[in-house]
Order: C-alpha cells, then sequence, then structure tokens
C-alpha cells in the first residue's frame, strides 16, 4: 500500500456532518431519472409519458452514443417527463406500481467470470446500463468502450462535505465488494483503490485492495488528485474512475440479475436534524429523504452531491444518478451590518483574519458570498489551496485573454474541478467556474 | 440598525437605473457596503465561501497601518512643538499633529475618492477597497509641510497615472501612492527634500528655528567628504540606534518609526495578509547590500562616504525602508504572485534602497524607486517562475 501526502487543499470547519447511524427508508411513491445532470449527453427519449416501464428498462439514450442506455430506476408508469430551458430534459419521473416488474438480465458467478471475454463484459454493463458509472478523466465524461484505460481508480468515499463513507455502505457487503474489484480487473490491468488515510476502514484486513492512501485535506482523495501525484508520462492521464459504493451496483448487477437501484445516500448540513445514512434507492425524491428531518426556522438550500461540487435541487427535486449527499444548510441571503470590521470569532476562513483561527468548534456555514465581486488582486490565495499546483490566478487571466495553449500549459487539464479557488479567492471571482467551463468547451470542442 | 437599513432602501432608487443620482451609483454601493455585507447568495458551486472578502483584507491593512498612523501624528506634532519651542505634553502635541496631518489625510482620501467615483461610474465598476489603503499610504510617505494642494495633485495622479488609466485595481503595475510620491518627488523636489521640510514650525517662538536642525538622518549620512565613521556622525547629530528605531525624530509623516512598521508587519504577516517573504527578503536584501561596507568601513577606518561604511542595520531604521518594505512592496498587485519571485522581489527591493542611498548623492533616500523599479519586474520574476514550474509538470493536452 502506498502512501501518499498531498500538501495542498482545505478542509472547511462545517458543522452538520452526518453520523455514521444507518436508516433503511421506505418505499418512495416515485423515482425519476435526471438527463441533465449526466455530463456531456444529449438524451433522446425512449419513453412517453403514461408508458409502462420496469426496473432496468430502457428510458433514453444518448444521441451521440447510442449505445449508451439510461435504464428506469423503477417499475411503474412513466407520470411526468419535465423539459427546461430549450427543451432540455430535465426530469423524468417514474410512479412506482406496489409491484415492480424487473428487466432480467443475465447472471455471472466469480468462476465465470474469470473466463468471460472483456468485449462481452463491457457489453452486458453497458446493456445493464452501468457503464455511464465510469468516468474518464480528465473531462469526467462517460468513456469510450472501445478504449482502453491506463488505469482505473476506485475512490473509497469523499472529503467533501458530506459524503457516505464506506464502513457504511461497505457493512456486510465485503464479498460483493470483492466481486466488483474481480471485475474492473477485468477492464483493466492498473487498478488503483485509494481511500483517505483517516478511514479506519482502511486497516481493515477486509479491505486489504487499498493500494493507495491519501492523507490530506479535501479534495486529497480525488481521483484526479490520487492521478496527479502518480502519473508519471502523459498516457497515464486518460484514467478512469469510479465511486467504491458504485463498485457494489456493478457486482450486483451480474450477481442477481436485476438492474440496481439501491443506494447509501447521506442527509447532513446544519439545517437537517438527523444527520445520517439512508439505505434507500437512486433517484429519489428529495422529500422523502429531508421531509420531518429538516429544521424549518430558516431558510435552507437543498444541495445535492455535496457542497463543493453539487447543484442546488429545489425541495420537489430527486436525487441523480451519481449523487448520494444531500445538504441541507441556510440560504444566508440576509445583510450584516459591519461584517467587515467584526472580530469574526465564528467566520470560518482560510485565512488568519478572523478570530476564528482560535476557534476549534465546526461552524454553520451558509451560502451567502460573503461580500461583493472585486477585481482580482492577485494575493495568491488560490494557488495556496489548489491541490494539483495549477496557478489559478494566472490560469483565468490566460483563458479570459484566449490564451488557452498557455492555460493548457498550466495544467488546465489537471483541474479536478474542487473549487476551492473560488471558495477562497477574496474578490470572489468565480476562478473554479472559469477553468471548468473552459474545459467542457475544450471538450465540446475536441468530441 | 433598522434606520440604517430604511435610509438605504428609501434612498435606492435615486441611485438605480432611471433615478436622479444614477451615476453615483458607484457611490452609494461603496456607502451601503460599508455598512452592510450585501445579501449576495453563491449561484453555482462551491456553495459555500470563505467569509474573507475584499474589504475585510483592505481593512486588515489600514488596521496595520493604524500604529505607524497615530504615531506619526504624534511625532509631527512633537517635531512642530520642539523647534517652535512650544510645550510638549501628550496633548499638546498629539492636538499638534492632528491639525497638521488630519487636514492631509482628508484631502488626500477626498481627492483621491473623487477620482475613483469618476472612473468607477463611467466604467460602471465597484469602488474598490483598495483606494481605501492608497489613500492612507500617501499621505504617511509625505513631508508635514508639504502643501495641501500638493497633497491633492500627487494623490490624483497616483489614482489617474498610477491605477485607473490601467483598468483599476488589480491591473495597475505600479504601487499608485508611490507613483503619486515620486510625481510630487521630482515635480517639486523643494517641497519634497532636503533639510528644511521635515519639521511644520510655528508658534510665536519662531526664532528658534535656526538652533534646531531639521535633518533627517538620513540628509545626515548623506554628508559627503567626511572621513568620518558614520555612527558618529549621526550620534553628533543627536541619532543613536535606538532613537532611529523608536523614530522621535523629524521624517515624513508615517514613516520614521521602524518599531511601529515592525508592528504593523507583524500583523500583517500573523494575519497572511501581506507577504512575509517579500518582508524578509527586503530585510535580508537591505543587511546584504549594506554589509560589505561595512566590513570595508571597518578594516580600512572610516571611508570617504560615509554611508558605505554604515552598520547595517541602521540602513533597516533610518528613512522610509522600514515603512516601504512593510506597507508599499507587499501591495500585491504590483508585487508578483509567485513565491520564489516574491523573495527575490523583496531582496531586490533591499538592495536597490541601499544601493541608491550609498551610492546616488542626488537621493538621499531610495527605497521609493527601488519599490517602482521592481514593481517594473514583477511580471517578469513571474513569467520565469512559472515557466520554469510548467517545465515539472507532466503535461496533459
Amino acid at each position: 500500500m502506498n502512501s501518499i501526502r498531498i500538501r495542498k487543499g482545505h478542509d472547511i470547519k462545517i458543522a452538520g456532518a452526518p453520523s455514521c447511524d444507518v436508516e433503511k427508508l421506505g418505499k418512495p411513491s416515485r423515482v425519476a431519472l435526471l438527463p441533465e445532470r449526466i455530463p456531456f449527453i444529449k438524451p433522446r427519449l425512449k419513453v412517453k409519458v403514461d408508458d409502462r416501464v420496469n426496473v432496468g428498462s430502457p428510458v433514453f439514450e444518448d444521441k451521440r452514443n447510442t449505445e449508451f442506455v439510461f435504464l428506469s430506476p423503477g417499475g411503474g408508469r412513466i407520470s411526468k417527463i419535465d423539459y427546461g430551458p430549450r427543451r432540455i430534459v430535465k426530469e423524468i419521473v417514474i410512479t412506482l406500481d406496489q409491484d415492480e416488474g424487473y428487466e432480467i438480465f443475465p447472471m455471472i458467478s466469480e468462476t465465470q467470470l474469470e473466463d468471460i471475454k472483456r468485449e462481452d463484459l463491457v457489453q452486458m454493463l453497458i446493456a445493464g446500463g452501468l457503464w455511464p458509472l465510469f468516468r474518464q478523466l480528465p473531462f469526467r465524461n462517460i468513456p469510450n468502450p472501445k478504449s482502453r484505460p491506463p488505469s482505473i481508480i476506485v475512490c473509497m468515499g469523499s472529503k467533501e462535505p458530506f459524503q457516505p463513507v464506506p464502513e457504511v455502505y461497505l457493512k456486510d457487503k465485503g464479498d460483493l465488494f470483492e466481486f466488483g474489484i474481480n471485475i474492473l480487473k477485468k477492464l483493466t490491468k492498473t487498478l488503483f483503490i485509494s481511500a483517505s488515510s483517516d478511514r479506519n476502514f482502511v486497516q481493515d484486513p477486509l479491505h486489504s485492495h487499498v493500494t493507495h492512501t491519501c492523507d490530506g485535506v479535501y479534495p486529497a482523495d480525488d481521483p484526479g488528485v490520487l492521478l496527479y501525484y502518480i502519473k508519471k508520462h502523459p498516457d497515464e492521464n486518460r484514467a478512469w474512475y469510479i465511486n467504491g459504493q458504485d463498485v457494489l451496483l456493478l457486482a450486483m448487477l451480474f450477481k442477481t440479475g436485476k438492474y440496481p437501484v439501491d443506494r447509501t445516500v447521506v442527509l447532513g448540513g446544519s439545517l437537517a436534524r438527523e444527520k445520517k445514512h439512508f439505505q434507500t434507492r437512486t433517484g429519489v425524491p428529495l422529500s422523502h429523504l429531508a421531509n420531518g428531518r429538516g429544521d424549518n426556522t430558516q431558510r435552507a438550500r437543498y444541495i445535492v452531491g455535496g457542497i463543493f461540487k453539487g447543484y442546488t435541487a429545489s425541495k420537489d427535486g430527486y436525487m441523480g444518478f451519481y449523487e448520494t449527499s444531500l445538504v441541507l444548510i441556510p440560504e444566508g441571503d440576509k445583510t450584516e451590518l459591519f461584517g467587515f470590521a467584526r472580530l469574526g470569532f465564528n467566520k470560518p476562513s482560510k485565512s488568519r483574519a478572523f478570530l476564528s483561527v482560535f476557534n476549534p468548534s465546526l461552524l454553520p456555514l451558509d451560502c451567502n458570498q460573503h461580500g461583493e465581486g472585486r477585481a482580482c488582486v492577485n494575493c495568491g490565495f488560490c494557488a495556496g489551496v489548489c491541490p494539483v499546483d495549477i496557478l489559478p490566478q494566472f490560469t483565468y487571466k490566460s483563458i479570459l485573454a484566449d490564451e488557452i495553449e498557455e492555460a493548457l500549459d498550466h495544467g488546465l487539464l489537471d483541474c479536478v474541478e474542487c473549487g476551492l479557488c473560488t471558495y477562497v479567492c477574496p474578490s470572489k471571482v468565480a476562478l473554479g467556474d472559469v477553468l471548468k467551463n473552459t474545459k467542457k468547451a475544450y471538450f465540446l470542442e475536441e468530441l | 440598525m433598522k434606520f440604517l437599513k430604511d435610509f438605504f432602501e428609501t434612498n435606492r432608487k435615486h441611485f438605480s437605473e432611471g433615478g436622479r443620482f444614477e451615476k453615483l451609483h458607484p457611490f452609494f454601493d461603496a456607502v451601503e457596503t460599508f455598512f452592510f455585507i450585501p445579501g449576495i447568495v453563491t449561484k453555482t458551486e462551491p456553495h459555500v465561501r470563505d467569509s474573507l472578502d475584499l474589504k475585510r483584507f483592505m481593512s486588515m491593512v489600514i488596521v496595520s497601518l493604524i500604529p505607524p498612523l497615530f504615531f506619526g501624528i504624534y511625532n509631527t506634532g512633537y517635531q512642530s512643538n520642539l523647534a517652535s519651542g512650544l510645550p510638549v505634553t501628550f496633548m499638546a502635541v498629539s492636538l499638534k499633529g492632528l491639525k497638521i496631518v488630519l487636514p492631509i489625510i482628508i484631502v488626500s482620501y477626498a481627492v483621491g475618492l473623487a477620482w475613483e467615483t469618476l472612473f468607477a461610474s463611467i466604467r460602471k465598476h465597484k469602488i474598490s477597497e483598495g483606494f481605501l489603503v492608497t489613500g492612507l499610504l500617501f499621505p504617511l510617505t509625505l513631508p508635514p509641510t508639504i502643501p495641501l494642494w500638493q497633497v491633492a495633485l500627487g494623490i490624483s495622479f497616483g489614482v489617474i497615472f498610477g491605477k485607473e488609466v490601467f483598468g483599476g485595481t488589480g491591473r495597475n503595475f505600479l504601487n499608485p501612492a508611490l507613483t503619486g510620491r515620486a510625481f510630487l518627488f521630482f515635480a517639486y523636489p523643494m517641497k519634497m527634500s532636503g533639510d528644511k521640510i521635515w519639521t511644520v514650525v510655528s508658534g510665536a517662538n519662531y526664532q528658534g528655528v535656526d538652533t534646531i536642525s531639521g535633518a533627517t538622518p538620513l540628509v545626515v549620512s548623506a554628508a559627503q567628504g567626511t572621513a568620518d565613521f558614520i555612527e558618529s556622525l549621526l550620534l553628533k547629530a543627536g541619532f543613536t540606534f535606538p532613537k532611529l528605531f523608536f523614530g522621535l525624530y523629524p521624517g515624513t509623516i508615517g514613516g520614521t518609526s521602524a518599531l511601529m512598521c515592525l508592528v504593523g508587519a507583524l500583523l500583517l504577516i500573523l494575519t497572511g495578509i501581506a507577504s512575509y517573504r517579500i518582508i524578509l527578503g527586503g530585510i535580508l536584501g537591505v543587511l546584504f547590500a549594506a554589509f560589505p561596507g561595512y566590513i570595508m568601513g571597518l578594516i580600512h577606518g572610516g571611508s570617504t562616504v560615509p554611508m558605505l561604511s554604515m552598520n547595517p542595520f541602521f540602513h533597516l531604521v533610518m528613512g522610509g525602508a522600514a515603512f516601504g518594505i512593510t506597507y508599499m512592496a507587499t501591495d500585491p498587485v504590483s508585487a508578483p504572485g509567485m513565491n520564489i519571485s516574491r523573495w527575490i522581489y523583496g531582496f531586490a527591493i533591499g538592495v536597490l534602497t541601499v544601493m541608491i542611498r550609498i551610492f546616488n548623492p542626488a537621493f538621499p533616500e531610495g527605497i521609493m524607486l527601488a519599490i517602482l523599479f521592481m514593481n517594473l519586474f514583477s511580471p517578469l520574476l513571474d513569467h520565469f517562475e512559472i515557466q520554469f514550474r510548467l517545465k515539472k509538470r507532466v503535461p496533459n493536452v
């Protein structure tokens, strides 16, 4: 096991971490698919409103690559298809039957797995709707099934607040995980499994598969950070990654012959009264998780997928295909008198400009921007937290000056989209957005 | 605080689009955000933001300027009353200092803010808090006898040609406060150098002037042709090391006390607002450049250029070196953004300061020119360090 020390990054001292308790939630009345949250695809619907679907029936495919099908997370009736601006498909809602029907997929045992050809395995994963669980660095797109990855990185857990912890989602599922790892080993010769070194389960002998432990603050256990630290050659840049929890899904597909919909999700944040893990299913309505478990004294922002990388959802929204976290924190749209002159014992900051440096306790953060936007003053705080040693203050200026080549030289594509540069910027420049959107535009240009 | 909120709410319409004072919206916004951090929320991820904003950032610089400012007010009054033969009690001296310094600061802020507002309303920008620092730094680098119209002229030049013509805060490559000062220095040398300008003389006992020399330690040290140890020269003029360190001697308003600058520097470094690399680099540069001459002086017993053989530590406590290195060189916009470059930049400022002091008789003080000169080089330093760094990356295209 290799230990990697990540020198840069930042852990925000945010209150509201979920406990390791697990509650099994009842069956929701409906589930949904959110095509707009799946990166770089153009959905083409294969169903209409009022069609009936089983768990695992194809619901839509990618126009660019019709191999990629996205399967129904529930059995029942398509009750609503919600379009956004320019007719982007936002939500496909399925009202669940009492007894859901299941599509049947081929089952594979451990011994069969050893003999199966890689191409066949890939085809089975695509048909089983789980291929999109793989993502390719650096653009985090769904990889081309015909390509061979230089390596696959499995990341166990995340230091982003707040994500399910591997101890919980792997509990009693050691065999399943082992099977999932064997599936991955069929796909690649180089498999990296990384975990944060402060997770107890790393020491657990059951999980001796871990190849790298990452020691550091957020985003130390991001696959992009690991790759940045271990790569020696440009050929290694296009590695794939998959979440630890999703490895279980691969195994479940082959063990049960059914499209796996189980997910362990967390509810956290200072406005969640019950902060813990929940066993539920993919595409679950957020209200199913949060109703009765939120603190209604303040207006809450529903963040799906983590504070740094997630997106804002409405209370009537749904969990996406990838997301396993719901965070409720105050919207914070209040003014503050003489805010800049306060001692700031309770004001979280990466800098040492507030007395909060002496405050060891966790603080409730809100979504206030804490100040107006200003011009960049070249303070270099962003470069001080960038885990992959990009110089965001120079890189973003070269992007704004249309010097894309220079930005690429700076390591634009190494950007792990952690959002820390935006977080620390005292001028409130959205550096992360600039880098991320440029990466995205670059990818779409290459497509 | 309800009434304040109501005040801004009722007057907002006049400053918004279509209102009577639409053009003055940046000014309204600056005043409002001074009182209230606006309730702006994040629109995209990351959903939370650091509590530090530019207002806080610049406020920390202002706070760190308080020691030199207060001491400067006291010292100005003290020197003035001493020279004028007036009582030197704490109250009398402080009031006198305020009487001299406050108008200079008010003019600096008022004129500078007017330019800022003008540019901001034409460009539809916000007024940047950086000006609050510039507007206070500039007066502190001036001699107390400066006529107020020159203050206005200097700050105007600094704000317009040091900053706004290049696009405003964040785009200037020179320190605006020093640009303004350099302008005055070269445009009105009689009011900016020499030994008569450092003390305001007033009151009934005007005859006292002749008996008290207004010479600053730098003027004393720059005296040429005396084959004498510099320390004894300074001692003759009454400048001991502790006195120079403490700063109770004639000089610029805020720049005399190395002790107060040290306090400010510590605050800036501890809060992480200023780069300690620049400050330490500057100190090392001064000591490094002054050291060989000092050793030679010890061996040969003095030098024809007295400044050359001066104890290196005297360079740090004399003139504006401490003030410049602490507050001017660390301006993040005009300093390099890379860490090694910051060391080099600070170090070069220190070296150049001493070089100008020793070898250029036209300028007793070198810190201003050294900083402006290195400001020009900071993009280049950054460029080379970035190129060097990029070579170590595994390419990803």
